[in-house]
């Protein structure tokens, strides 16, 4: 192979990374939400969208690195707010109820935030650290002559990476992680077994809405601050979901890596990579419908 | 519930279609009462006609479709498309958009019905959303693009050109022959089994029906009604934009649906008469934020009174101790609703069969 065709092939990698970064974080959220909670977040994109405007304004007034901390946090208690205030009531409610209701939230927090903020784009001033570009040929051995990515977006691919190894780590070493895992598998028997599961729900769902403030403060720059941006990132965020298997944390992440590679790839035919995204959800559908890693039985 | 046959029934419904009839047809004058205006009656009732469809999905089988725009935009390019090419004439029109569709609700039903519950409703959002992306993109030169499809013919019948009224006319025509078959949709044995799916679909298959059949036709009548809406919709404004494809499309369907009161057929068109009201009249005293309160109204529909504006006013009924039917659509096997059933004095429907476990 040509050093030139290493170089290409290397940068539509990190590429297909970035922007399977942002579905990843979405969609860690939805699949953890409703892997234990059984509920389908519609509104998850909306509060991604609210992670986005909390950190352009705050950013101005308290500076970028205060505000990677607490817009999470910010959106952890909103999370937790929504989930006694309102999504607990559905858990006994058909799943299309769920559907209709985080459905409806997510209009009216679309609405809010074109009344105050209007239709446009707010324009996201990076912190002096996140601008620029990393020349990657002085960094990566077997890249050769001058092979540079934007600083923000290798950003971008470094916190999801963090994200992940944290949420991981909670899920499988902490009794927290033990408690949820155990809930994904069978509500039921872990609240007979004494354990006070409407608490840890709404852990789950401030947790969910945690990484989507995440998503929202890191990814805004990228997918621009507007009141459509929820839905648009919603939908193909619930294909990795169903791609990787409804409640499949592992599974997810590979199909947003899956997803973004398809899209950085098919960058060059525009046509296709419009489509891409769903071709990929037909063909997974159709020889395998659980998804990726869904399990046999669970949610099918 | 239980499908009322016989003789006397026949009488009650052409009665009960006759003051459908005239409520549609008059909707002109009516609208101009309540300070609407009477163009928006053809709108309004191409949008019923719409809502009216996707009750015969949500409502009958539970399964609830976003992705129902792909149907009412692809018939409206179809349409637009053979306006623009071919001829002004509507027959062709109409019978090339179904030639779109059919076949279109035939692969989605297919692809999408593999799937129960939530699968589904993300599945036809997303597929829905792929034709939105395709006809931007790769069928841009077809479809006009980002700038929607513009034409300059007015739609004409046997080589006449429709009037505004004559338009009205065919829809409100439209909408009550498609609530008689509805009706009778529902009647049938076929409606009782695409209602059983909802209630116990692994009972159902366990009798031996072949449910996959009966779903896909019901996606396909609920498709064919998108399609005709439409056609309609294309006919009233020789204009297709964009946003007849975009999910906000399904997503304005599933609220009015919701609002007016699933599976009660005659919910979903109250609903659509609300919703347009609200956007073409009750917008001029709220300004832009009507949006903001429609899906205030929404949300506070779906927790409160989830059988929406006739759960309400079945609602207000008992609680004047008149009797009055009930139903709890789309909450089939909610915790408790069976011991409500079964607390329920038995006296105040003696039709309704109970679950019985």
């Amino acid at each position: 192979m040509s050093d030139q065709l290493i170089n290409a092939l290397f940068l539509q990698v990190l590429t297909g990374l970035q922007i399977g970064a942002i579905y990843a974080l979405i969609a860690l959220g939805l699949t953890l939400i409703f892997g234990t909670l059984g509920v389908v977040n519609f509104a998850h994109g909306a509060l991604y969208m609210l992670g986005s405007y909390f950190a352009v304004l705050l950013a101005k007034q308290i500076g970028f690195t205060a505000t990677i901390l607490v817009v999470p946090l910010l959106l952890f208690l909103l999370g937790i707010l929504l989930e006694r205030g309102l999504i607990q009531w559905f858990y006994a409610r058909p799943h299309v109820d769920q559907i209709l209701v985080t459905f409806g939230l997510a209009i009216v927090v679309e609405e809010t935030l074109k009344w105050i903020f209007g239709a446009n784009n707010i324009p996201f001033a990076l912190p002096s650290w996140g601008l620029g570009i990393v020349r990657l040929h002085e960094w990566v051995p077997f890249l050769t002559g001058f092979v540079a990515f934007p600083k923000w977006r290798l950003i971008l691919i470094l916190v999801t990476l963090v994200t992940i190894a944290v949420v991981f780590l909670l899920l499988e070493f902490t009794r927290f992680g033990l408690v949820v895992r155990a809930a994904m598998r069978d509500t039921d028997m872990v609240s007979l077994l004494g354990v006070r599961v409407p608490r840890y729900f709404a852990m789950v769902f401030g947790l969910g809405s945690l990484i989507a403030g995440i998503a929202g403060t890191f990814g805004g720059p990228i997918t621009q601050v507007t009141p459509g941006v929820g839905m648009e990132v919603l939908v193909p965020s619930f294909l990795v979901v169903v791609i990787g298997g409804m409640g499949s944390l592992p599974g997810a992440l590979i199909a947003a890596v899956l997803i973004g590679l398809a899209l950085s790839f098919t960058a060059e035919y525009s046509a296709l990579q419009q489509i891409i995204v769903y071709l990929i959800a037909v063909v997974v559908l159709l020889v395998r419908p659980r998804g990726l890693m869904g399990k046999k039985g669970v949610f099918e | 519930m239980i499908p009322r046959n016989g003789q006397a029934g026949w009488a009650r419904e052409a009665g009960l279609l006759l003051v459908f009839a005239v409520i549609v047809l008059t909707m002109p004058e009516w609208l101009e009462w309540i300070g609407g205006y009477s163009a928006l009656a053809t709108k309004v009732t191409i949008w019923a006609l719409f809502a009216l469809g996707f009750d015969i999905l949500l409502g009958f089988t539970g399964y609830l479709s976003f992705g129902h725009a792909a149907f009412f935009g692809t018939a409206a390019y179809a349409t637009g498309m053979s306006f623009r090419d071919f001829s002004p004439e509507i027959v062709p029109a109409l019978l090339f958009s179904l030639a779109a569709t059919v076949p279109l609700a035939l692969i989605l039903g297919y692809l999408t019905l593999r799937r129960t519950g939530i699968y589904f409703s993300i599945l036809t959002l997303a597929f829905a959303q792929m034709l939105h992306a395709a006809a931007l993109s790769i069928f841009s030169d077809w479809t006009g693009g980002d700038n929607g499809l513009t034409m300059d013919v007015s739609p004409a019948f046997m080589g006449e050109d429709l009037s505004d009224r004559a338009i009205f006319y065919i829809a409100a025509g439209t909408l009550v022959v498609g609530y008689a078959i509805a009706r009778q949709i529902r009647r049938s044995p076929f409606g009782l089994m695409l209602m059983a799916i909802k209630e116990n679909p692994m009972r159902l298959e366990y009798t031996g029906a072949h449910l996959r059949i009966y779903k896909i036709a019901a996606f396909v009548i609920s498709a064919l009604y998108g399609s005709v809406a439409g056609f309609l919709m294309v006919v009233y404004e020789p204009y297709v934009a964009t946003k007849y494809l975009h999910w906000s499309t399904s997503g304005e369907l599933v609220i009015m649906s919701v609002i007016g009161g699933v599976n009660t057929l005659i919910g979903p068109m109250i609903g659509a008469t609300f919703m347009l009201y609200f956007e073409n009249v009750v917008q001029g005293y709220l300004g832009e934020q009507w949006k903001l309160v429609l899906g205030i109204i929404f949300v506070l529909v779906v927790i409160f009174v989830p059988g929406g504006f006739v759960d309400m006013y079945n609602r207000a009924r008992r609680r004047l101790g008149m009797v009055a039917r009930l139903r709890r659509p789309n909450v089939p096997d909610a915790p408790g609703s069976i011991e409500e059933e079964r607390a329920r004095p038995r006296n105040v429907q003696a039709r309704h069969e109970l679950p019985t476990e």
